[in-house]
């Protein structure tokens, strides 16, 4: 029988339900709101068959672009050939989770306004950029102790043990 | 003893998948619970209203509450002990009590949200269906009934609740089936009937019955209604009286002891990781110390 190329296939892993976390759906999934714009990823829960994503973007992260009653709309990158598409799903709240890949810029934002106000008030100018990591500093090298290594002659009834 | 089985292996216990907390003790239906709290996505953080009711043996729970992430947030709250307030000090978990502590709960919303101006809802319970009509200012305030998990027949007293609050004049989307005095075979709602339960009439009826029959039983049975001279032609103008009462000051006592410094603990609080070092190298000394006294009376005998 040839191997059969459904929607679902191959997914019998990615959309089963975690060890010892099958049935009920804890609440929290129902209570997030999202608003557009926001990072989410996509991650199918395998207990709700309603409004499921193609199995191609599981684990792909996108943004929030459409809100409905039940579902959001997700603009996902996808590779077609020698292009990226923005494509464009709707998913149900439950196979949808907040990002956290802005979290990090979102936190670096409000402490660099609050570092920008406070030179302000000083009257200082301050640079908020990050700077990469610089080569590490010199330093010397601690309880070092000399041993030279030199070349043992050549035994020749030791090295052939056993294959003479 | 005769060897037997062992049911539940190790592997069993490992395998094992507990149900949700809430749903182990039995006290939440969380396929209910669900379907009552999920918000239309595109409401964005609007709160969705429950209006829940729960009876124990001796007290009536009344409670708006929304959901959060962070846990269930209650607008206001009543219960049936908060009567003897009003006027009402038996009977605390019958039909009638019911129905004043789903009126209670509703005057008290209203006010807190300065609403019960606009809202008056039905001041003379006639036991017909009633519903809010939207005021010019602003609409009616919402909430979905949340009974738990009680078997929904025809006259449970949840409903009772649920009368109360509607004639207290907010908008809980229902239907008259399930109200005492609903005839199935006509599928009408008698409002005879159903103003007599508000009013406490099925209990009166009860009391003449045993009155006469047997006296010895209504005795023992209503002994506190007898206490504080309840007649069986008092109940309706008593509980009159009481709604009276309700929708003159619906307000919440204040308690008046101040809340505790620090919070009860009701479990061990967990030690830091010095904290367990500790108490670890005190355990050994105390074995060795045990194990070197037991050494030294072997060696006495």
């Amino acid at each position: 029988m040839p191997a059969g190329h459904g929607v679902r296939s191959r997914t019998r892993d990615s959309f089963s339900r975690p060890f010892r976390k099958k049935g009920y759906i804890p609440l929290t999934t129902y209570l997030r709101t999202y608003k557009i714009g926001d990072f989410v990823d996509v991650k199918v829960n395998g207990a709700v068959h309603k409004g499921m994503p193609h199995k191609f973007y599981h684990g792909r992260t996108g943004r929030v672009w459409n809100v409905t009653k039940r579902a959001i709309g997700v603009e996902v990158n996808k590779q077609v050939g020698n292009r990226i598409i923005r494509k464009r799903i709707h998913v149900r709240v439950e196979h949808v989770q907040p990002s956290r890949c802005a979290e990090e810029f979102k936190m670096r934002k409000v402490k660099n306004d609050q570092l920008k106000a406070e030179a302000k008030a000083n009257g200082e100018i301050i640079s908020t950029k990050r700077q990469p990591e610089g080569p590490k500093p010199g330093f010397m090298v601690e309880g070092a102790t000399l041993e030279t290594v030199t070349p043992i002659p050549y035994d020749v009834v030791n090295d052939l043990k056993g294959g003479y | 003893m005769p060897y037997v089985k062992a049911q539940k292996s190790k592997a069993y216990f490992k395998r094992f998948q507990v149900k949700f907390k809430r749903r182990r003790e039995g006290k939440t239906d969380y396929r209910a619970r669900n379907r009552l709290i999920n918000q239309d996505k595109n409401k964005y953080n609007t709160p969705k209203y429950r209006f829940v009711a729960r009876f124990t043996n001796k007290d009536i729970v009344a409670q708006i509450v929304h959901a959060s992430i962070s846990g269930d947030i209650v607008l206001a709250a009543a219960y049936a002990h908060e009567l003897p307030r009003y006027g009402l000090e038996v009977g605390l978990t019958n039909y009638a009590a019911a129905y004043c502590v789903g009126l209670l709960l509703v005057r008290r919303t209203l006010k807190q949200l300065e609403m019960d101006a606009d809202y008056e809802g039905n001041v003379e319970a006639t036991g017909e269906d009633f519903t809010v009509e939207p005021a010019e200012t602003r609409r009616p305030f919402r909430a979905l009934l949340d009974v738990g998990l009680v078997k929904t027949t025809t006259g449970n007293r949840v409903f009772g609740v649920l009368k109360g609050a509607l004639d207290g004049g907010i908008d809980i989307p229902h239907s008259e089936k399930r109200f005492a005095g609903f005839n199935k075979d006509s599928k009408q709602l008698d409002p005879e009937v159903h103003r007599k339960y508000i009013y406490g009439g099925h209990v009166a009826a009860y009391m003449r019955t045993l009155m006469e029959d047997e006296p010895e039983k209504y005795q023992s049975h209503f002994s506190e209604f007898i206490k504080r001279g309840i007649e069986p032609d008092n109940v309706e103008g008593m509980y009159q009286k009481v709604h009276a009462a309700i929708r003159a000051n619906p307000e919440a006592k204040k308690l008046d002891k101040a809340p505790p410094k620090e919070h009860k603990r009701y479990n061990p609080k967990k030690l830091s990781y010095e904290e367990r070092k500790a108490k670890l190298i005190d355990r050994l000394k105390a074995l060795n110390s045990a194990a070197g006294a037991d050494n030294d009376s072997d060696e006495e005998d």
